[in-house]
C-alpha cells in the first residue's frame, strides 16, 4: 500500500502547552482516514499540522511529517496548501464572488488567467463536487446565495480547482442538514478514487460510513488506528471501545 | 452515504445468492442420487459444504459490518436481519445435504423400500420448497414465499406416513431394520430441509412486508 503522508513522532504545541503527544500515523494514498475523539482531543490540531495551518494560529511542532517522502516543514507553505487542500466546518465561499469565480479564484491566484483554460476546469470541479447540475444555469449568482449544503460543495469544488493531492476536511458536514450531509458523504466516497482524504468528525456514524481507516484520539494522544470496520466491530483498545459505544467518561 | 451503502447491500445479496446456489446444487445431487440409486453423485457433496461454511462466515461478517458502519433502519434493517437468518438456514441446509448423502450411501440400493416409502416424493417436495424459497428471495416475491410456507404441512404429513410405513416394515421383517433406520433418519433430515426452506420464505416476507409470519398458525391455535 502506497503511503501518501507519513507522520512520525509528532508533538504539537501552543506556546509551551503540548497538545499532541508523539503521534505516528501513515496515511495511505487514495483512502479516507477519519479522525475521531472527544472535543479537545487534538483532532483539528492534527489535520492543521498536515498543511502547516497550525503555524498560522501560532503553533509549533516537533517531529516529522512527510508528504510523498518529502519533509513538509521544509516546503513552501503556499505550495504545500496547493497540494494539501482544506475544507472547513462552516462553508466559507467568497460572498462577493459568483459561483464561477469562487472556483476560478484559486486558479487565477496560481497564474492561470486564460478564460478558455479556466472554464472547463471550473465545470469539471463543479461536476466532481456534485454541484454542476444544480448551478450550471446560475454560475454568475453569488456564492453566498445558495443553500448551506451547496455552499459546502462549492468550497470543495474550490479546493479541487487547484488540483490537490490530499484534501483535509474539518467537520465538513456538521453545519448541514441530513440530505446535504448525505451528498457530502457520497462525494467523499467518489473523491477518494482520485484524492487522499483526512476527515475530522464528531459524528462517529459518519466516520463509520465514509472512511477506510479510523484513528481515535484522546487527550492529544493517538489511542488506536485501524481499519474502520475493525474499529467499529472489535477495537483493540478499551478506551476506543468505550468511545465508539458511547460509554466514555 | 447512499452509494457506499448500496454497494455493501448488493455485495451481501450477491453472497447470499452464491451461497444459495451451492446449497441448491448440493441438495439436487443427493436427491437425484436417492432417486436414481447412483451413489457416485454423492461424491463431493461434503467438500462442497466447506464452501457453504466459508460463505456463512463471510455473510456474518458482512452483516456485522453493515450494522456497525451504517446503522440501517426500516427495510434496510429488515434486510440485514433477514440475511443473518437466511444465512443460518442455508448453512443448515448444506449440512443436511451432507447428512442425506451419508444415508444414501448406506441405503441407496434398497430400491423397492425407497420407492414404496414415498421418500422420493417427500424429498422432491422439500427440494422444490427450497428452490422456491431461494427464488422468492432473489425476486422479492412474497406470494411465492407464502406458497413455500403452505407446502410445509405436506412434507410434515409425508414424514409421519413414511415413519409409520418404515416402522411397520421393520416389525414385519428383521431384514428391513437397518435400511429402514437409515431411511427414517433421512426422512427426518428431509423434513428439516423443508423447515429451513419455510424459515427462509418467512424471512423474505419479514423483509418485504415487515410481517412476522413465523409460528403464526400455532400461536393462533393456542390463542396467543
Amino acid at each position: 500500500m502506497e503511503i501518501k503522508i507519513s507522520v512520525k513522532n509528532l508533538d504539537a504545541f501552543y506556546g509551551k502547552n503540548k497538545v499532541l503527544h508523539n503521534i505516528s500515523i501513515d496515511i495511505p494514498k487514495n483512502k479516507v482516514l477519519a479522525i475521531i475523539g472527544p472535543s479537545g482531543c487534538g483532532k483539528s490540531t492534527f489535520i492543521r499540522c498536515l498543511n502547516r495551518m497550525h503555524e498560522v494560529v501560532g503553533g509549533t511542532i516537533k517531529g516529522e511529517i512527510l508528504l510523498d517522502g518529502e519533509d513538509l516543514t521544509k516546503t513552501d507553505p503556499v505550495l504545500l496548501r496547493k497540494r494539501v487542500g482544506m475544507v472547513f466546518q462552516k462553508p466559507n465561499p467568497f460572498p462577493s464572488m459568483s459561483i464561477f469565480d469562487n472556483v476560478a479564484t484559486g486558479l487565477r491566484l496560481n497564474g492561470v488567467r486564460n478564460k478558455k483554460q479556466i472554464t472547463p476546469i471550473v465545470e469539471k470541479c463543479l461536476k466532481q463536487s456534485a454541484l454542476w447540475d444544480e448551478v450550471k444555469d446560475q454560475l454568475n449568482k453569488s456564492g453566498a446565495n445558495i443553500s448551506g449544503g451547496q455552499q459546502q460543495r462549492l468550497c470543495i469544488a474550490r479546493t479541487l480547482a487547484v488540483d490537490p493531492e490530499v484534501i483535509l476536511m474539518d467537520e465538513p458536514a456538521s453545519a448541514l442538514d441530513p440530505i446535504s450531509t448525505t451528498k457530502i458523504e457520497d462525494l467523499i466516497f467518489q473523491l477518494k478514487k482520485d484524492y487522499t482524504i483526512v476527515i475530522v468528525t464528531h459524528n462517529m456514524q459518519q466516520a463509520a460510513r465514509v472512511s477506510d481507516y479510523t484513528a481515535f484520539f484522546y487527550m492529544g494522544k493517538l489511542i488506536e488506528l485501524d481499519e474502520t470496520n475493525k474499529i467499529f466491530t472489535s477495537p483493540s483498545n478499551k478506551q476506543t471501545e468505550d468511545y465508539v459505544r458511547g460509554r466514555f467518561g | 452515504m447512499q452509494e457506499h451503502f448500496s454497494q455493501e447491500i448488493e455485495n451481501l445479496k450477491t453472497s447470499l445468492i452464491k451461497m444459495a446456489s451451492i446449497v441448491d446444487e448440493q441438495v439436487d445431487k443427493v436427491i437425484t442420487a436417492l432417486e436414481s440409486g447412483d451413489i457416485e453423485l454423492c461424491k463431493g457433496v461434503k467438500s462442497k459444504d466447506l464452501e457453504v461454511d466459508a460463505y456463512d462466515n463471510l455473510i456474518q461478517t458482512q452483516c456485522e459490518n453493515i450494522l456497525a458502519l451504517f446503522q440501517p433502519v426500516a427495510s434496510d434493517l429488515r434486510l440485514v436481519i433477514s440475511a443473518i437468518m437466511i444465512n443460518n438456514n442455508l448453512e443448515r441446509c448444506g449440512d443436511i445435504a451432507v447428512n442425506i448423502s451419508q444415508r444414501v450411501k448406506k441405503a441407496g440400493n434398497e430400491r423397492s423400500l425407497i420407492t414404496e416409502s414415498q421418500i422420493i416424493d417427500m424429498a422432491r417436495t422439500a427440494q422444490s420448497m427450497l428452490k422456491n424459497a431461494i427464488d422468492s428471495f432473489i425476486k422479492n416475491d412474497t406470494e411465492l414465499a407464502s406458497n413455500v410456507v403452505a407446502s410445509d404441512e405436506k412434507v410434515d404429513k409425508l414424514n409421519k406416513q413414511i415413519f409409520s410405513f418404515l416402522v411397520a416394515k421393520m416389525q414385519s421383517n428383521n431384514e428391513f431394520i437397518e435400511a429402514s433406520t437409515h431411511l427414517i433418519v433421512m426422512s427426518r433430515n428431509i423434513e428439516r430441509l423443508a423447515d429451513h426452506a419455510t424459515n427462509i420464505a418467512e424471512n423474505l416476507v419479514f423483509y418485504v412486508d415487515a410481517q412476522i409470519i413465523a409460528h403464526r398458525k400455532k400461536l393462533e391455535r393456542s390463542g396467543n
